[in-house]
Protein backbone atom coordinates (compact mmCIF):
# COMPACT_ATOMS: atom_id res chain seq x y z
CA UNK A 1 0.00 0.00 0.00
CA UNK A 2 1.63 3.44 -1.13
CA UNK A 3 0.46 4.89 2.29
CA UNK A 4 3.03 2.99 4.02
CA UNK A 5 5.86 4.37 2.18
CA UNK A 6 7.75 7.02 4.51
CA UNK A 7 7.01 10.52 3.85
CA UNK A 8 4.21 9.36 1.55
CA UNK A 9 2.10 12.02 2.70
CA UNK A 10 4.45 14.59 3.28
CA UNK A 11 5.22 14.23 -0.84
CA UNK A 12 1.59 14.69 -1.67
CA UNK A 13 0.97 18.00 0.03
CA UNK A 14 4.18 19.09 -0.94
CA UNK A 15 3.53 18.25 -4.57
CA UNK A 16 -0.17 19.77 -4.12
CA UNK A 17 1.29 23.13 -3.06
CA UNK A 18 3.66 23.24 -5.94
CA UNK A 19 0.63 22.18 -8.16
CA UNK A 20 -1.73 24.77 -6.81
CA UNK A 21 0.96 27.57 -6.84
CA UNK A 22 2.19 26.82 -10.99
CA UNK A 23 -1.57 26.86 -11.71
CA UNK A 24 -2.19 30.36 -10.58
CA UNK A 25 0.79 31.65 -12.12
CA UNK A 26 -0.19 30.60 -15.30
CA UNK A 27 -4.04 31.08 -15.30
CA UNK A 28 -3.03 34.76 -14.01
CA UNK A 29 -0.45 35.18 -16.17
CA UNK A 30 -1.62 33.65 -19.84
CA UNK A 31 -5.03 32.20 -19.46
CA UNK A 32 -7.23 34.30 -17.98
CA UNK A 33 -5.67 37.69 -19.44
CA UNK A 34 -6.55 36.12 -22.63
CA UNK A 35 -10.54 35.97 -21.64
CA UNK A 36 -10.22 39.94 -20.56
CA UNK A 37 -8.50 40.72 -23.75
CA UNK A 38 -11.57 38.78 -25.86
CA UNK A 39 -14.28 40.53 -23.92
CA UNK A 40 -12.41 44.35 -24.21
CA UNK A 41 -12.48 43.49 -27.73
CA UNK A 42 -15.86 41.98 -28.20
CA UNK A 43 -16.95 45.20 -25.84
CA UNK A 44 -14.79 47.21 -28.39
CA UNK A 45 -16.58 45.92 -31.87
CA UNK A 46 -20.00 46.43 -30.29
CA UNK A 47 -19.30 49.94 -29.52
CA UNK A 48 -18.54 51.11 -32.72
CA UNK B 1 -8.20 100.07 -73.93
CA UNK B 2 -10.77 99.12 -76.32
CA UNK B 3 -9.47 95.72 -76.10
CA UNK B 4 -10.08 95.89 -72.44
CA UNK B 5 -13.58 97.35 -72.68
CA UNK B 6 -13.86 94.87 -75.22
CA UNK B 7 -13.09 91.88 -72.85
CA UNK B 8 -14.94 93.87 -69.80
CA UNK B 9 -18.48 94.01 -72.29
CA UNK B 10 -17.88 90.11 -73.00
CA UNK B 11 -17.66 88.93 -69.68
CA UNK B 12 -20.83 87.20 -68.17
CA UNK B 13 -20.78 88.16 -64.90
CA UNK B 14 -24.12 85.71 -63.45
CA UNK B 15 -22.21 83.00 -65.41
CA UNK B 16 -18.63 83.08 -63.71
CA UNK B 17 -19.84 82.96 -59.91
CA UNK B 18 -22.41 80.12 -60.97
CA UNK B 19 -20.08 77.99 -63.38
CA UNK B 20 -17.24 78.43 -60.96
CA UNK B 21 -19.00 77.64 -57.92
CA UNK B 22 -17.63 80.88 -56.25
CA UNK B 23 -18.84 81.03 -52.43
CA UNK B 24 -17.84 83.38 -49.62
CA UNK B 25 -15.31 86.26 -49.55
CA UNK B 26 -14.62 85.49 -53.10
CA UNK B 27 -17.53 85.40 -54.32
CA UNK B 28 -18.64 88.78 -52.79
CA UNK B 29 -15.25 90.33 -53.87
CA UNK B 30 -16.49 89.45 -57.45
CA UNK B 31 -19.25 90.78 -56.54
CA UNK B 32 -17.53 94.67 -55.54
CA UNK B 33 -15.92 94.04 -58.36
CA UNK B 34 -18.81 93.45 -60.68
CA UNK B 35 -20.01 96.81 -59.22
CA UNK B 36 -17.23 98.83 -59.61
CA UNK B 37 -17.14 98.09 -62.87
CA UNK B 38 -20.70 98.84 -63.60
CA UNK B 39 -20.52 102.24 -61.92
CA UNK B 40 -17.07 103.12 -64.00
CA UNK B 41 -18.87 102.09 -67.17
CA UNK B 42 -21.99 104.25 -66.23
CA UNK B 43 -20.11 107.37 -65.48
CA UNK B 44 -18.23 107.09 -68.69
CA UNK B 45 -21.37 106.52 -70.45
CA UNK B 46 -22.48 109.52 -68.67
CA UNK B 47 -19.67 111.84 -69.48
CA UNK B 48 -19.26 111.11 -72.92
CA UNK B 49 -23.29 112.12 -73.85
CA UNK B 50 -22.56 115.44 -72.45
CA UNK B 51 -21.23 118.10 -74.76
CA UNK B 52 -17.45 118.48 -74.98
CA UNK B 53 -17.42 121.80 -77.23
CA UNK B 54 -18.53 125.48 -76.07
CA UNK B 55 -19.32 128.07 -77.96
CA UNK B 56 -17.10 131.02 -77.63
CA UNK B 57 -18.18 133.41 -80.60
CA UNK B 58 -21.58 132.76 -78.63
CA UNK B 59 -20.52 134.27 -75.84
CA UNK B 60 -18.20 136.91 -77.25
CA UNK B 61 -21.43 137.96 -79.06
CA UNK B 62 -23.64 138.33 -75.88
CA UNK B 63 -20.89 139.43 -73.03
CA UNK B 64 -19.50 142.78 -73.34
CA UNK B 65 -16.63 141.70 -71.48
CA UNK B 66 -14.48 139.80 -74.47
CA UNK B 67 -10.81 139.74 -73.04
CA UNK B 68 -12.79 137.02 -70.00
CA UNK B 69 -13.91 134.90 -73.15
CA UNK B 70 -10.57 134.79 -74.63
CA UNK B 71 -8.87 134.10 -71.49
CA UNK B 72 -11.56 130.94 -70.78
CA UNK B 73 -10.70 129.83 -74.26
CA UNK B 74 -7.00 130.03 -73.82
CA UNK B 75 -7.31 127.86 -70.87
CA UNK B 76 -9.91 126.17 -72.34
CA UNK B 77 -7.13 125.09 -75.63
CA UNK B 78 -4.65 124.75 -73.44
CA UNK B 79 -6.33 122.20 -71.34
CA UNK B 80 -4.81 118.53 -71.68
CA UNK B 81 -7.04 115.99 -69.85
CA UNK B 82 -4.32 114.41 -66.90
CA UNK B 83 -2.78 111.07 -67.70
CA UNK B 84 -2.55 108.90 -65.10
CA UNK B 85 0.05 106.53 -64.55
CA UNK B 86 -1.45 102.71 -64.58
CA UNK B 87 1.68 101.00 -64.38
CA UNK B 88 2.11 100.91 -60.64
CA UNK B 89 -1.88 99.55 -60.37
CA UNK B 90 -1.16 97.26 -63.24
CA UNK B 91 1.86 95.70 -61.13
CA UNK B 92 -0.17 95.34 -58.08
CA UNK B 93 -2.70 93.09 -59.92
CA UNK B 94 -0.45 91.40 -61.72
CA UNK B 95 1.62 90.45 -57.85
CA UNK B 96 -2.23 90.22 -57.12
CA UNK B 97 -2.75 87.40 -59.33
CA UNK B 98 0.49 85.89 -58.90
CA UNK B 99 -0.55 85.52 -54.98
CA UNK B 100 -4.43 84.24 -56.12
CA UNK B 101 -2.98 81.87 -58.84
CA UNK B 102 -0.22 80.53 -55.60
CA UNK B 103 -2.88 80.35 -53.09
CA UNK B 104 -5.10 78.66 -55.34
CA UNK B 105 -2.73 75.86 -56.65
CA UNK B 106 -1.93 75.48 -52.67
CA UNK B 107 -5.73 75.04 -52.07
CA UNK B 108 -5.80 72.61 -54.81
CA UNK B 109 -2.78 70.70 -53.27
CA UNK B 110 -4.85 70.52 -50.17
CA UNK B 111 -8.21 69.28 -51.20
CA UNK B 112 -6.79 66.54 -53.98
CA UNK B 113 -4.56 65.17 -50.65
CA UNK B 114 -7.81 65.06 -48.87
CA UNK B 115 -9.59 63.69 -51.52
CA UNK B 116 -6.90 60.95 -51.36
CA UNK B 117 -7.41 60.42 -48.24
CA UNK B 118 -10.90 60.15 -48.66
CA UNK B 119 -10.44 57.63 -50.95
CA UNK B 120 -8.09 55.24 -49.05
CA UNK B 121 -10.62 55.66 -46.42
CA UNK B 122 -13.86 54.88 -48.77
CA UNK B 123 -11.33 52.03 -50.20
CA UNK B 124 -11.11 50.89 -46.34
CA UNK B 125 -14.74 50.26 -45.58
CA UNK B 126 -15.52 49.05 -48.83
CA UNK B 127 -12.87 46.20 -48.35
CA UNK B 128 -12.89 45.76 -44.70
CA UNK B 129 -13.90 42.36 -43.66
CA UNK B 130 -16.94 41.69 -41.46
CA UNK B 131 -16.58 41.27 -37.73
CA UNK B 132 -16.93 37.76 -37.63
CA UNK B 133 -13.80 37.23 -39.94
CA UNK B 134 -11.63 39.20 -37.43
CA UNK B 135 -9.28 37.45 -34.95
CA UNK B 136 -9.05 38.99 -31.69
CA UNK B 137 -5.15 39.60 -32.72
CA UNK B 138 -6.33 42.01 -35.40
CA UNK B 139 -8.60 44.09 -33.95
CA UNK B 140 -5.93 44.29 -30.91
CA UNK B 141 -3.52 45.57 -33.47
CA UNK B 142 -5.50 47.91 -35.15
CA UNK B 143 -6.93 49.43 -31.80
CA UNK B 144 -3.43 49.08 -29.18
CA UNK B 145 -6.02 50.60 -26.25
CA UNK B 146 -7.24 47.17 -26.14
CA UNK B 147 -4.72 45.71 -24.45
CA UNK B 148 -3.50 48.59 -22.23
CA UNK B 149 -6.94 48.45 -21.33
CA UNK B 150 -7.04 44.89 -20.32
CA UNK B 151 -3.46 45.42 -18.64
CA UNK B 152 -4.79 47.74 -16.61
CA UNK B 153 -7.74 45.71 -15.66
CA UNK B 154 -5.64 42.75 -15.08
CA UNK B 155 -3.14 44.59 -12.71
CA UNK B 156 -5.72 45.69 -10.86
CA UNK B 157 -7.16 41.94 -10.44
CA UNK B 158 -10.13 42.83 -11.88
CA UNK B 159 -11.08 40.12 -14.45
CA UNK B 160 -14.83 41.42 -15.53
CA UNK B 161 -14.60 43.71 -18.44
CA UNK B 162 -17.27 46.36 -17.29
CA UNK B 163 -20.31 46.60 -19.49
CA UNK B 164 -19.51 43.15 -20.77
CA UNK B 165 -21.83 40.83 -18.65
CA UNK B 166 -25.14 43.42 -19.69
CA UNK B 167 -24.66 43.25 -23.20
CA UNK B 168 -23.53 39.35 -23.53
CA UNK B 169 -24.75 38.18 -20.44
CA UNK B 170 -22.64 34.96 -19.36
CA UNK B 171 -23.04 31.60 -18.35
CA UNK B 172 -23.06 31.74 -14.66
CA UNK B 173 -25.71 29.76 -12.98
CA UNK B 174 -25.62 31.59 -9.36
Amino acid sequence: MPQLVPFYFLNQITFAFILLIVMIYIFSKYILPRFVRLFNTRVFITKL
Amino acid sequence: MAAGRSAALKLDWTKISTSLGLKGQTATALQAFKKRNDDARRKVNLLSSQPQSVDFQHYRSTLNNTAVVDEIQGHFKAFKPATYDVGRQIKAIEAFEVQAVKSAEETKGRVDGELRELEKTLENIETARPFEDLTVDEVAAARPDIDSRTEQLVSKGRWHVPGYKEKFGDLSVL
